[in-house]
């Protein structure tokens, strides 16, 4: 059992909150950035207890010579090795006996999840780690000035899938991946829900082996949105259902909300990188959500191709 | 305790010995023996550390990176392409000055591949930051396995070691190793608590970025580090020499004393060479060999003296730097700058291939006779 208490789900969140945070204000991230609040939100519901890795990304310049927001152990190691960076803190705190009473939890982006980093994650995986791999997922590799990953939606404006096509492809689905691959608790989660991504978490840490947990976390320049709408585009991704909140225990899926499944139109229309779409691509997005959450909703989870 | 064992074996053995705590690791040839000889002693539970065999060596040295800074002891072992693909991680490990031993056991590179040594793996590594240790002798495997750590974790130096042996010619050949008692590397090896770690207790944030100015401070230091770590590579060898009457240094001397011609080689090979040498002193002819045993940091002051007064050298390298020549000749030119021995590049040996003492005595005979310094092929 990792330092998350006795009883995990009764967590009292306003409480938590008043507590210290363990990072703090002032990073170098930009305004509106959903994927440090990510970290804020794996913090707080993980406590003081925990080492966190980092891929290198967005994230890693949260902390810069001479500063660093973190009042926990952290460390960046390369931008592939988030999973094997994390198995071997924990072979070393096991060679120590010091790895009871410790969260491990990799935070990394969706490039250094889905793309470079997917050997390393999924033998991390495979090896039943104790370990918690969050991935903030902004749908491109964000760092490097948004060119597309593995994660980005299929039609989405990237730097190297301009207009008019965008991404010809649609997106791997990591969840799903990582739970065939033996992640004893896989789920998905979005910046918008932070109770929800909270529970998850401490979910997460009570797991004997690896946990997976796929965080959509908008992105301003990225996404094209202004910076006080980050949370807005990413509410509306799930009430659109494109972005469906679900988690996986021993292959069964649980749908943790129903969304109000307004029009995709609704999310795609606030985000400057669907705004070259034309109206057969958006009834083809349309058609595609209302496939696949009738499948995941009728348990054919397995047969939908994204979700 | 006297055995009869390889240079795989005896990478294991100083592993054991100096208690490593985690070994991570990814099979290659010609190293495999040594991760199966530590798995079969953990099997048997002769082997308390934690043993973990990763999905890549990219893995393992991430995996090693990470033991390593949470203040565990670690140990792992690769060749050739694995080395090449642990290559990102190997400034990274010595940029955040995180003590470990990495032992090489040189193969050549692909392609064509081949699975026989030649040094253009390790010496490719060169500017990664590491100590590199380049041993002749399977003893000399297991003494500096221990020493790496030694060196490795003192406080003032806190850089990763490579020990390097080459394949097959170490690896699979079995010779006499004097392994040392237990409790004799107890004394002479504690296991220091690092101050620089991740510790829940005292939060420390590691490989962070630095721009500009603060960037160059951080390599300086590492620079530092390195030249200081001739200090402690000395007194660490005098010390172990204390214990165990085996005696190493930055470089061999061989028959050096009154010679007028030399050859300067590295790794395993330099046993066949010093056997040419041998031979040709017996017909009275004035020649010897230099070895290089420490690579990085390099040497250049005891190989300036041992080598300013000869006439001819020739530096023997067993590896290709394709457009240049050999990897050791340049060095060794810049540490004899200012010298007038003729330095004479031989190549030869590459993938494996057979080598002689023949081979060892037409190059001395070459180097005396031939009137331009030159770079040549020894096939």
């Amino acid at each position: 059992m990792a330092d998350v208490g006795d009883n995990p789900m009764e967590f009292n969140i306003k409480e938590e909150m008043k507590k210290e945070h363990l990072i703090t204000g002032g990073t170098f991230a930009c305004s509106g950035c959903n994927p440090v609040l990510g970290i804020r939100l794996t913090l707080i519901a993980l406590g003081k207890n925990t080492i966190m890795i980092n891929s290198s990304g967005c994230m890693t310049l949260t902390a810069t010579w001479p500063f660093t927001p973190y009042k926990i152990p952290w460390v960046h190691g390369a931008i592939e090795n988030g999973g094997s960076v994390a198995a071997g803190i924990l072979m070393g705190l096991k060679a120590q006996k010091k790895d009871k009473n410790t969260n491990i939890v990799v935070y990394a982006g969706d490039g250094a999840t889905y793309d470079i980093g997917l050997q390393a994650l999924s033998g991390m995986v495979y090896r039943k780690e104790k370990i918690i791999y969050v991935c903030y997922n902004n749908c491109q590799f964000a760092n490097t000035g948004h060119q597309a990953s593995s994660a980005t939606e299929k039609y989405a404006r990237t730097s190297t899938t301009p207009p008019p096509i965008g991404n010809p492809l649609p997106r791997k689905n990591m969840a799903k991946m990582m739970a065939l691959n033996g992640a004893d608790y896989c789920a998905t989660a979005c910046t918008a829900f932070p109770f929800d991504f909270i529970k998850k978490i401490r979910k997460a840490a009570t797991m004997k082996g690896s946990s997976f947990i796929d965080l959509l976390a908008p992105c301003e320049p990225g996404w094209l949105v202004q910076p006080w709408e980050t949370l807005k585009a990413g509410k509306l991704m799930v009430e659109t259902g494109m972005w469906p909140l679900y988690e996986i225990e021993n292959k069964k899926i649980t749908i943790n909300y129903k969304p109000k499944m307004l029009p995709v139109v609704k999310a795609l229309q606030m985000q400057g990188r669907f705004k070259h779409l034309t109206e057969p691509q958006v009834t083809e997005i349309q058609l595609t959500v209302v496939k696949e959450w009738e499948m995941i909703t009728k348990g054919r989870f397995w047969e939908a191709e994204e979700y | 305790m006297i055995e009869i064992i390889d240079g795989n074996a005896s990478a294991a053995w100083g592993a054991r010995r100096a208690k490593a705590q985690c070994v991570p690791c990814f099979p290659i040839t010609p190293t495999t023996e040594i991760i199966e000889t530590i798995a079969a002693w953990k099997a048997k539970g002769e082997f308390q550390g934690e043993f973990v065999q990763l999905e890549s060596e990219h893995s393992a040295a991430s995996a090693a990176f990470g033991a390593s800074i949470t203040g565990a002891r670690v140990f792992t072992a690769t060749s050739s392409q694995g080395l090449l693909l642990m290559h990102e991680l190997l400034p990274i490990i010595s940029g955040c000055r995180t003590p470990m031993v990495l032992t090489t056991v040189s193969r050549c590179l692909s392609a064509p591949i081949g699975l026989w040594p030649d040094h253009n793996d390790t010496l490719a590594m060169r500017d990664a930051g590491w100590i590199m240790l380049i041993c002749e002798t399977n003893q000399e495997v297991l003494d500096s396995v221990i020493m790496g750590y030694k060196i490795s974790e003192n406080k003032k130096i806190l850089l990763p070691v490579i020990v390097n042996m080459d394949g097959f010619v170490h690896s699979y050949t079995r010779t006499e190793v004097d392994i040392p008692e237990q409790k004799m590397i107890d004394n002479f090896l504690p296991h220091p608590e690092l101050e620089i770690k991740l510790d829940v207790k005292k939060p420390m944030t590691l490989g962070i970025p630095a721009m500009g100015l603060d960037y160059m401070k951080y390599r300086a230091q590492l620079h530092r580090a390195m030249l200081d770590s001739f200090e402690v590579v000395e007194t660490v060898q005098k010390e172990w020499a204390k214990l165990t009457k085996r005696k190493y240094d930055f470089v061999e001397e061989y028959k050096l004393k009154g010679a007028k011609a030399a050859i300067v080689m590295i790794g395993a090979n330099t046993t066949i060479a010093k056997a040419a040498v041998d031979m040709m002193r017996k017909k009275g002819k004035k020649v010897g060999l230099l070895r290089i045993r420490l690579f990085r940091p390099f040497p250049e002051k005891q190989i300036k003296k041992a080598l300013e007064k000869l006439k001819d050298i020739a530096v023997v390298d067993q590896n290709i730097c394709p457009g240049m020549g050999g990897i050791l000749y340049p060095e060794i030119k810049m540490a004899l700058s200012g010298c007038k021995a003729k330095i004479t590049n031989y190549i030869h040996g590459l993938g494996g291939n057979f080598v002689a003492e023949q081979d060892y005595i037409d190059i001395l005979n070459d180097v005396v006779k031939n009137k331009k310094q030159e770079r040549k092929w020894q096939m």
